[in-house]
């Protein structure tokens, strides 16, 4: 019975969304253009392009140039942003009653939170995954730099990289969907949603190897989520040896372990909110 | 047959302190038609938020078929249905998708789904838009579409809260109708919320007058009028003279008077009959009226003498009146 419950309102989750193209095409181009315009223009490469050829490779972690490091960075950055649309569908549900609807139906409010999460981890993989399409793609249209991948990627490593994006959305997804649940005005959620998104990015390795950052920030960017999953991204992708100190694996187990803990509070914080008083 | 509700002593007060509900007491018999009638902010909403779980009483008791509502909201929730003042049909789905969800929620046999749905669309009359979007249905058809999603897994009871808020007069009164073949084709109890007196006296079997969060008269709505003791005469004096109401109350034929900033409102069982005599006994002591008038009683006159004052449908802020503003805003956007 929950899993019947738990399908109908993910597919209306998606049906409304697969219904807004104009909301799905301007999705897309967002990328399109950080990946042609940012991208291209902040090729800080370009600084190192008259020392040796290793200098990128440990400048760059072992990726071997700066719009390929960067590209890695960005899959995960477009997950951690596509990650807070449906917190916000949350708060105009509440508003139009439709979350009243469903907290008088039979069904548990765990299945309502898991449902909002699922349909936004969906829109997450899919963005994400365009993202890396369009960078790998790039590599190959002349005048444009693109991702260029370096190793060869195992289907092991093709899994962990999927996951990596699957508990980066969840944690994230949870989240929003959770602040959704417990504030009542859009406006003070968008400055919620941008007090953690713009922080969190800047505080990773998504845009600059954490090399050129201070020691404090190094510590932070080194325990960020979004470096985690970075990192499982980039030594898939790139030779990792000799420039992590640990295999993808071991980020991915603690991406999970934070995953986990971050559904759990939300859980607990969405059936709080949603309790009759 | 037990009650399909009962409530006692109920209460709700919020923050601590204002008092919305402030003990109520009633039983709705099953396949009953019950209106809770009453100016906006007099407690109807609290009401049936805790009678559908979505509120925990401050104190007292509500059962719905024999199971509280404090103790155990699934179970209640799985037999009541309930249709919000506001629209909470889904405007990027279309009707038949909306109550397809509606099934899933409530775990309607897979097997009777589609059949349920579709006899709902028909009897609903909405088999001809159910592939349409609902953002392009009228209002009416929206609430058709949320009354068919609120009896679609056969609750023993179907709340109602202002089921024809902002819907037009024709609107409204097709509603009525509609909500009366839910019980008659269902079997289902109905409770209704309403502020138009009209809606509360053409549809409900019994009516429970809400004011200021207590019941001031509850019974059928000829019961009630009848409780008025017959026709209502009113009289307004041009200036305020003497005060006529104890030579009024001579007047053989009239039962009761009352004197309310000046003009009179007088009782009888048979008004045709001493509306002469009245002005005749006015005119002789030197007042001169203004206006006459005699009246049959409506609940408007049931209103108006269990609470002391006249009905107002837009007495009061409170969420109804949000809803409409909201509802407004939603069709000028559209």
């Amino acid at each position: 019975m929950t899993g019947r419950a738990f399908l109908a309102l993910t597919g209306r989750e998606l049906r409304r969304w697969i219904r807004t193209p104009t909301a799905i095409v301007a999705s897309i181009m967002t990328p399109f253009f950080y990946l042609l315009l940012f991208g291209q223009a902040f090729n800080i490469g370009k600084f190192l392009a008259s020392g040796p050829p290793q200098l990128a490779l440990i400048a760059f972690q072992g990726a071997p140039n700066y719009y390929s490091y960067f590209s890695a960075g960005l899959v995960m950055f477009v997950v951690l942003f596509s990650s807070l649309f449906i917190g916000a569908n949350v708060i105009l549900d509440k508003r139009l009653g439709y979350i009243k609807k469903l907290t008088v139906a039979p069904v548990s409010r765990a299945i309502i939170l898991s449902a909002n999460v699922a349909a936004g981890v969906i829109r997450c993989l899919l963005f994400g995954s365009i993202v890396l399409a369009l960078a790998l793609g790039f590599d190959h249209l002349p005048g444009l730099n693109g991702l260029t991948v370096t190793a060869s990627v195992t289907p092991w490593g093709a899994v962990e990289i999927f996951l990596s994006m699957v508990f980066l959305a969840t944690a994230f997804t949870s989240i929003f969907v959770t602040v959704g649940y417990v504030l009542e005005q859009v406006e003070s959620y968008f400055a919620i949603v941008n007090l953690v998104n713009l922080p969190l990015l800047f505080s990773s390795t998504a845009l600059a190897p954490e090399t050129i950052m201070p020691g404090w920030l190094q510590t932070i960017a080194k325990a960020n989520p979004i470096t985690l999953s970075i990192n499982v991204l980039r030594e898939n992708l790139f030779p990792w040896q000799g420039y992590y100190p640990y295999p993808p694996e071991t980020y991915l187990a603690i991406l999970l372990i934070f995953t986990l803990a971050v559904v759990g509070l939300s859980v607990a914080a969405t059936i709080r909110s949603l309790a009759p008083t | 047959m037990p009650p399909a509700i009962v409530v006692e002593n109920l209460e709700k007060t919020y923050a601590g302190k204002i008092r919305a509900v402030q003990g109520v007491t009633f039983e709705v018999q099953e396949r009953e038609i019950f209106g809770f009638l009453g100016p906006n902010g007099a407690g109807k909403t609290t009401t049936v938020s805790m009678l559908t779980t979505l509120l925990r009483p401050t104190a007292g008791r509500a059962q719905v078929d024999g199971i509280d509502v404090a103790t155990d909201p699934r179970s209640v929730r799985r037999r009541i249905g309930l249709v919000f003042q506001e629209s909470t049909a889904d405007d990027q789905l279309t009707g038949e998708e909306n109550l397809e969800l509606a099934a899933a929620l409530y775990d309607v046999p897979r097997s009777e789904t589609r059949s349920r749905i579709d006899a709902l669309l028909e009897q609903m009359n909405l088999t001809s838009v159910r592939h349409r979007l609902v953002k392009t249905y009228s209002g009416g058809m929206r609430r058709r579409l949320e009354l068919a999603a609120g009896v679609i897994h056969t609750p023993k009871v179907l709340f109602l809260d202002e089921p024809t808020l902002g819907l037009d007069p024709q609107g409204r009164a097709g509603i009525g109708q509609y909500i009366r073949r839910m019980r008659d084709d269902f079997g289902v109890t109905v409770f209704l919320t309403t502020h138009y007196l009209d809606e509360a006296d053409a549809l409900c079997d019994r009516i429970a007058i809400i004011d200021r969060g207590q019941i001031r008269a509850l019974g059928s709505p000829n019961q009630l009028k009848d409780r008025l003791g017959g026709d209502i005469l009113t009289i307004v004096p041009r200036d305020e003279g003497p005060d006529l109401s104890p030579l009024l109350g001579k007047i053989p034929g009239i039962l009761s008077v009352s004197r309310r900033d000046g003009s009179y409102r007088l009782k009888s069982d048979r008004g045709e009959a001493i509306t002469p005599t009245v002005v005749e006994t006015c005119f002789r002591n030197g007042v001169t009226l203004a206006s006459v008038s005699l009246k049959r009683p409506s609940l408007d006159e049931v209103f108006l003498e269990f609470t002391g004052r006249q009905y107002r449908e837009d007495e009061g802020p409170s969420a109804t009146d949000v809803t409409l503003r909201m509802n407004q805003f939603r069709g000028r956007s559209r």
